[in-house]
Parts: C-alpha cells; structure tokens; sequence
C-alpha cells in the first residue's frame, strides 16, 4: 500500500509563449487512487500527456521514475509497456468494431503468425469482461452501445493490457448516474488488487467517495497534496481557484439599455442519445451589456452560443427573440441578416479560411455590402477591410498576408474583424483570448468595452473565471446544458461561481 | 487573390516552351498555320471544359461525369436536328437546358444529401453513357445533314474574317486599357499602392501584343477559329465569377475551409448548388463544340474527356481539396495538355504510348504541385 509506484519529479514543461507546467512533483502508491482537480488549463491535460508519452522525454525538464527507476518515453507505446494506460474523455474506440476486437486492437492474437485466432479474441474478451462483472456481450457492436458502456469497454481494453497505472481523465463527464456507479465500483475493486489509479475529475463529490488523496494544481503549479480524509470540497475549491482578480480586466460598465435578445424555456439537443443537451435556458440581454457564460468543459457554453447562432442542435422547445422579433431555425446567414455574428472558440477551424489573406477573411462575411450589379467593388471592401485592419491594430505585412503564418492573436483580430464588419447588434464571444498573449487579450477587453459603449451587446463564453469576473456584468454558469446559477458582477466570486458550475446548491438566490 | 503570375504557372511556361520546343524541332509541321489553328481548336474545347471543371474543384468536389455529359448533350442536339427537324439554335437550347437540369439534380444530391460529389458523379458518368448510346441509338448522327451547315456544324468550321478578327483585338486592347486605368485611379484613390507606371503599361503590353500575335497566326489559316471566341467568352464570365464577385468568393472559402464558411454566414449549399448548374452549362456547350468537331455524334465522343479537364486543372495548379486555383493557371494546364497530345498526334506516337505520357505529365504535375508548396 505505501509501495510507491509512480513518481514525478520538478516537472517544467514549456509551450511556446507559456508555462504549462511549473517544478510540478506528484507521486502515486500501488492500490490508491489519487485525485487530481484544477481549474480547465490548470496543467492536468499537459501532464496527463507527458505521462503517457504523447510529448516524449526531452521536450520537458524534470523526470519521471516507475518503481524506482527513471523512465524516458518517446512514444504511447513506450508509456504502455511501462504499465501506464490513460483513457482520454474523448473515447479511443473504433465504432464499427465489436467489443472484442477493440479489446484486442492491435494485439490480436495470432495462429501462424499471420491469422488472427478470432475464437481466442472473444474467449479472452468474454473471460476478462466477466472478471470485471461488465454485463457486455463481446460481440456486441460498440456503436450500438451507450456511452456508459463504451466508457466500460475502454476500462477493460486498458485492464487487458495489464497495466499497473490507469489514468482516468474526465471518464464520468458523459456518464449517467447509475453508469457513475458502476465505473466506481470497478475502480474501487481494481484498487483492492494493487491498481494505482490517477483520477480526474472536476465532479468534486464523486472524487470525495473514491479517492486516497487530491492533488490541487493550479496555472501549472501543485497547490496541495492532502489526504482525502484531511480536506474537504470548500478547501479544494479554494485551492483550484486562490488566484486574486489582477486589474488585467479593464471592464467599464454602462447602463444597460432595451433588451436585445431574449431566450425563454429553451431546449435543445443534436437528438443523439446521451449527447449533450440545453435545458430550460432563459436570460435576457440588453444593450451596452456583457452577460458572461462560464461552467466546465462539456457544460454546454459553447453549444449554447451555437445554437442561438443557428449552427448546433435543433430547438425542441422555447423562444429565442432578437430585437423582439423571433428567430426560427436560424441558419448562420440569416442570424449575420439579423445583426447577430459568432466568434468561434475555434479559430483554426469555425473562423479563417486559414491559407488564404487577411483581407480575404476580414470580408468573408459582409461582400454583400460592396456588391452592386454582382460584381465586388475591390476597392471599397479593401478600404473597409484596411479601417478594421488599422482600428484593431492586427499586426501583419498587409492585407495580403497568409492568416495562417499570424500568431494567434493577430488571427482573432482577423476573426473579430470579419465579426465586426458585419455591421452586428449582439456579437457572441466564446473565448475570444484563449491561446492569446496578454498583450492582444487587454486590446480585445478594450473592444469588448468599445463594443459595449456603442450600444451594442456582448455574450462573453470564458472557462477562466478571473476573465469572466473582470469582464462581464452578469454572470450565467452552466451546469449540464442547465443554468446552474446567476450572479451579478458584485456577488460573483470564483468561489461561488465554481460552486454553481459544479452543480452545487445554489449560492445566489438571485 | 492577386493576379499576379505564381512561381506555379511561371514553371508550366517554361514546360510548355521546351515542350512546343521539342515538338516543332521534331517535327516542324507542328508550327504550320493549320496545324497551330488546329490546336487552338482543340484547347477551346478542353479549356472550356477545364473553365467549369474549376468551379466544381474549387468548392472542394470533384465532376466525373462532365464526359460523358459532353457526348449526350452534343448526341441530344443531333438527334434533335437530324431527327426531329429541329433548327440548330432550338436543338441546343434544348441540350444546354438538360444539362443544366442533369447537373442540378446532380448538386442536389450532394449538397442536400450529402452524398460525395465522386460517388454522384461517378454514378452520373455511367448514367449519361447509357443514355447517350440510347440517344443516339449506337449509330452515328451528323451534326447536319449531308452538304449543308447549320449553326451547329458551323461551331468548329466558322472562322472570323482576318479584318474583323484584327479589329477585335484593337477594340479588346483598348477595353483592357481602359478598365486598367480605371482601376488604378480608384485604388489611388482610396489611398491603397497600385503597381508602378511602367509595369502597369509593360502588363498591358504583353497582353495585346498577345491578342495581336494569336490574331496574325491564326489569321495564316483562315481566321481566328470560333471555338476560341467561346472559350474567350467562357474565360472571360469565369474570370468574372471567380475574381469579382461574392459567388466565387465563397467558393473559395467553402473549398478552403467549409466549417468557417458556414459560420461565416456563407450560404453554403446554394453556393455549390449554383457551381453545378453552371458546369451543366459548360459541359452542354462543350459537348456542342466537341461533337460538331467530330462533325457527327458517335459512342466515342467526350471519352474520357472529363480526365483531361481534371489534368488541366491540376497541371494548373489547381489544388483538389478545393480552394486554390485561377483561371490563368486552368488555361496554362489545358494549353499543355494539348500540346502534348497534339505534339505526339504528328510524331505519329501510338495511342497506348500517348494514355502513358498524359498520365506521366499528370503525376509528373501533382507531384511538383506538392514540392513546390512543401518548400
């Protein structure tokens, strides 16, 4: 039990133009289960991969040892061998395969070194499912299955390997309740036989019933190791948050004005079972407003954007009003008609035609406006596209330059400059300054208030809570596809908003 | 976006000079006025076809079956004229308006049903070559009737008189002169850098010198041939379309990147919808020209034609996941293309020795394409 298994030693892992991970040290024993929580960008994803050999040993300073031994992976390959096996939130399996030959992906056993023995495969599979009292059929189809049990396939692919060390990241975002249960149940008999389980979880209950120890990390660094039986979820969340608001967020406040946009008792879904649905979503915007959206990863913040824009899922019921007027079945032209225009999370690919110019970008949207009898007058959309390119201050050779080969804030200067040019009313934000420098991000506050004093409204999506502090005047958190409480920008604290994006009972009774 | 000359079609020059080079050292006939008028015939009716085939390639899908589009347009007009007494204008209206149709309902099934364009198109390759057999009922149909002309049979036999063809040069050049000045000072303007005198006027130059030069050569032989008229005309609404107007620039952008496209507020189907209506059109009037060359429609007319649309493209730089590529380049890739097949013709090169040297420039072609992005 005190046996230590895995131990990571003043870890540092640089990306360009940040610190991912900073002297981070972490161990882990044989039969515990060791939590580890933080906010998204933390730095769990980052070691998680350091971890499982995705970034091979030299792209980071520190080691990592196993059994007393320093290990160097370069490989996921060499990570497995060691023991290590990590199942990602995204699943790995192959759909069109059944259970046991994704058990078995790339191991199958052979009769004559050629042949896969197929009847070994789901022998094998049938004995190591029933081992762990999974209720599969191995020759079940895993596209025909629920998201629960493919996370359960996943387990028991990674079990066959016989690895010593099981990396869990995220593995009940997507599961129901009683698939929750079972998960647990398999994770607490794996730990009665000598398992060491890495799990992260952003469900802090879920880590209090199962883990040995928590481990906080926070802007890459490790806040606190503590026994699980010497904490408890408020000190937890303290440490995941502790950071103090820096005055990095210039947010001038106005007065609100009329209301803009008006979202009543919407549902809506992709109408793919088990996927990720809003529920019951109301709010109003008014004008000159920031109305800040946050909750963890998979709670629907950008999906919600999405789908006032007209581009996710299909409303089952409720009303979304612009300017008063309903809009049905919006499809992203028409949401552009009606003055509202979405800055994708994903730049590289919802926002640029990436090998193409920045002129050519910036226009995208709004050629409509330069057209007469068809044809684009080049000269007008090159004056209007050079204002913006001036007024944003985007840092490149010219309208001609390849958005590709700008850095990532020049890139989103050209994304909000397409935004923009098309004239809009309510312009919806899903972290408009993630992967940015600091410098682009305090020019796109400056914006967002310029925006804001114009009269028009602004829907800030941010996962950093400090951003959605500093910059929102209200504030929504998601819990689940569901409001999960609304805070003005007085009585948010991180506290308080983490607490809501994690489902905890309501701290603001409005 | 600009016009200028890439790197790209700088080296299909350069090719295509060793090639004409090499040809007309072998074998000096192939610089001869009829020959040269020949082959200026015969790159119309390709880069027409390449013109629309760009359309298709640059939202990102792919036409296999503009060939065998070509021979059932062109067998429809026929049967329609030798058949039916229809007069030769009525008959290809009639074809040009099938192919737009056959086209549409083409780009409905990709673009609402999302079925790729290779499959739908594969498919369209096989069901037009069994409804152009049926058409013409495996026989031969003359594009008029024996001894006399029609509009039709006059597609490929019309030659423009040699005043008037010099005269269209001038009034071309002075057009091109005009919209270059006219363009300059809007851009002057507006305060944006135009090129220096000298190499605005050293372009405008070249490009009359050019039509002259074309005039006077094919004016050796009988006149500027009308096929390259259409093809000017052709090139001419592509260029249009793809440099000018918001159509071809979400064509672009739906090529480049589709998802951004969308979100964009690009109508995304319409746009590839209304590409395949146009490339319906185009393969209808090449299937005219193609088949009034041939001078009657046979089972063999537009064989394999939509490959060499394709290899024109991609000699041009023409990128296949759609989002790169420009008018100048498509005509440079058909001009070489061309070239080769015409080169081999008067060496007296045997056909299965002509399949492997079109298929060894094609690869040849993609290949440089893909070293000369790498860099």
């Amino acid at each position: 039990m005190d046996q230590i298994l895995l131990q990571a030693e003043h870890i540092t892992k640089k990306f360009p133009g940040v610190v991912a991970l900073n002297d981070v040290s972490f161990d882990l024993r044989a039969g515990e289960i060791h939590a580890l929580c933080g906010e998204n960008g933390a730095g769990k994803s980052t070691l998680i991969k350091l971890l499982s050999g995705i970034h091979p040993a030299g792209s980071y300073e520190g080691w990592f040892m196993v059994d007393g031994t320093e290990v160097r992976f370069s490989s996921i390959a060499d990570a497995g061998r060691a023991g290590i096996s990590v199942i990602y939130q995204e699943l790995a399996l192959v759909e069109e395969m059944t259970v046991a030959e994704n058990i078995f992906l790339g191991r199958e056993p052979r009769r004559m070194g050629v042949l896969v023995d197929w009847p070994k495969v789901y022998r094998d599979a049938r004995a190591l499912l029933a081992r762990f009292k999974v209720d599969l059929d191995p020759a079940a189809r895993v596209s025909d299955l629920g998201i629960g049990q493919k996370q359960l396939v996943e387990i028991v692919k990674a079990l066959a390997k016989d690895s010593r060390i099981l990396i869990l990241d995220e593995p009940t975002a997507a599961l129901a309740e009683h698939e929750v249960l079972i998960l647990l149940e398999i994770l607490r008999d794996l730990r009665a036989r000598g398992m060491a389980c890495i799990y992260i979880s952003h469900k802090l209950d879920e880590v209090f019933s199962i883990a040995d120890r928590v481990t906080v990390l926070r802007d890459g660094a490790t806040i606190s190791t503590k026994p699980a039986k010497q904490t408890d979820k408020g000190m937890v969340i303290r440490d995941m948050v502790g950071r103090e608001i820096q005055d990095l967020f210039p947010r001038r406040a106005g007065h609100p004005g009329e209301v803009v946009m008006k979202v009543d008792g919407l549902n809506a879904d992709t109408g793919v079972a088990h996927g990720l649905a809003l529920r019951d979503i109301s709010f109003e915007l008014r004008a000159g407003e920031v109305l800040g959206i946050g909750g963890l990863m998979g709670a629907g913040r950008t999906e919600l954007l999405m789908h006032l824009f007209g581009a996710w899922g299909q409303r089952r019921s409720g009303l979304v009003a612009l300017a008063g007027q309903e809009m049905r079945a919006a499809s992203p032209s028409s949401s552009i008609r009606k003055g509202l225009v979405l800055v994708s999370e994903d730049r590289r690919r919802y926002g640029l035609v990436i090998e193409n110019g920045v002129g050519f970008n910036m226009s995208l949207s709004s050629l409509d406006q330069f057209t007469r009898f068809g044809v684009v007058n080049r000269s007008r959309e090159m004056k209007r596209s050079r204002e913006l390119f001036d007024s944003l201050r985007v840092k490149a050779t010219g309208l001609d330059a390849v958005v590709g080969r700008l850095s990532g804030g020049n890139q989103q200067k050209v994304v909000l400059g397409k935004a923009l040019m098309t004239g809009p009313q309510v312009v919806l934000l899903d972290e408009p300054t993630r992967g940015i420098d600091v410098g682009a991000k305090i020019e796109i506050y400056e914006l967002v208030n310029q925006l804001t004093a114009e009269g028009k409204a602004v829907i800030l999506v941010s996962s950093e809570l400090p951003e959605l502090i500093g910059m929102s005047d209200r504030i929504l958190m998601l819990h689940e596809g569901k409001i999960g409480g609304e805070f003005t920008r007085e009585d948010a604290t991180q506290e308080r908003l983490m607490e809501a994006a994690m489902g905890g009972e309501m701290v603001s009774a409005n | 976006m600009s016009s200028r000359l890439s790197l790209r079609d700088f080296s299909v020059g350069i090719a295509l000079l060793l090639m004409g080079g090499f040809f007309a050292f072998k074998e000096p006939e192939f610089l001869s006025a009829r020959n040269l008028s020949q082959l200026m015939t015969e790159l119309s009716i390709v880069a027409t076809l390449a013109m629309g085939m760009l359309l298709i390639i640059l939202g990102g899908h792919i036409d296999l079956s503009a060939g065998s589009g070509v021979g059932l347009l062109g067998g429809l007009a026929s049967v329609l004229v030798m058949q039916h007494d229809y007069s030769a204008p009525a008959a290809m209206g009639i074809a040009f308006v099938a192919g737009v149709v056959l086209w549409k309902a083409m780009g409905a099934l990709i673009v609402m049903e999302r079925i790729p364009a290779f499959i739908v198109t594969l498919g369209g390759l096989l069901i037009f070559k069994g409804m152009f057999w049926r058409t013409i009922d495996n026989s031969t149909i003359p594009v008029a009737p024996g001894g006399t002309s029609n509009l039709y049979s006059l597609l490929t036999t019309y030659y423009v008189p040699p005043k008037w063809g010099l005269m269209m040069a001038t009034v071309l050049v002075l057009i091109l002169v005009v919209i270059t000045l006219r363009t300059r000072s809007q851009r002057l303007a507006d305060g944006f850098e135009v090129e220096s005198r000298e190499i605005a006027f050293l372009k405008v130059f070249v490009a009359g010198q050019g039509m002259f030069l074309f005039v006077l050569i094919t004016n050796q032989f009988r006149g500027v041939p009308l096929p390259a008229l259409i093809l000017g005309m052709v090139t001419l609404i592509v260029h249009v379309l793809t440099r000018h107007t918001a159509f071809g620039r979400h064509l672009y952008a739906i090529g480049g990147n589709e998802e951004a496209a969308l979100i964009s507020g690009i109508p995304v189907k319409r746009v590839v919808f209304a590409a395949f209506g146009i490339m319906g059109g185009i393969v209808a009037i090449t299937g005219f020209m193609q088949t009034a060359y041939v001078g009657s429609s046979t089972t063999t007319v537009g064989e394999l034609m939509e490959l060499d649309a394709v290899a024109a493209c991609v000699v041009g730089g023409v990128s296949l996941r759609g989002g790169r590529g420009s008018v100048m380049g498509v005509l440079l890739g058909s001009l070489l293309m061309v070239t080769l097949l015409k080169g081999m013709g008067l060496m007296n090169v045997s056909p299965e020795h002509k399949f492997m040297a079109r298929g060894a420039v094609l690869i040849l072609a993609a290949w440089m394409d893909v070293r000369l992005n790498r860099r």
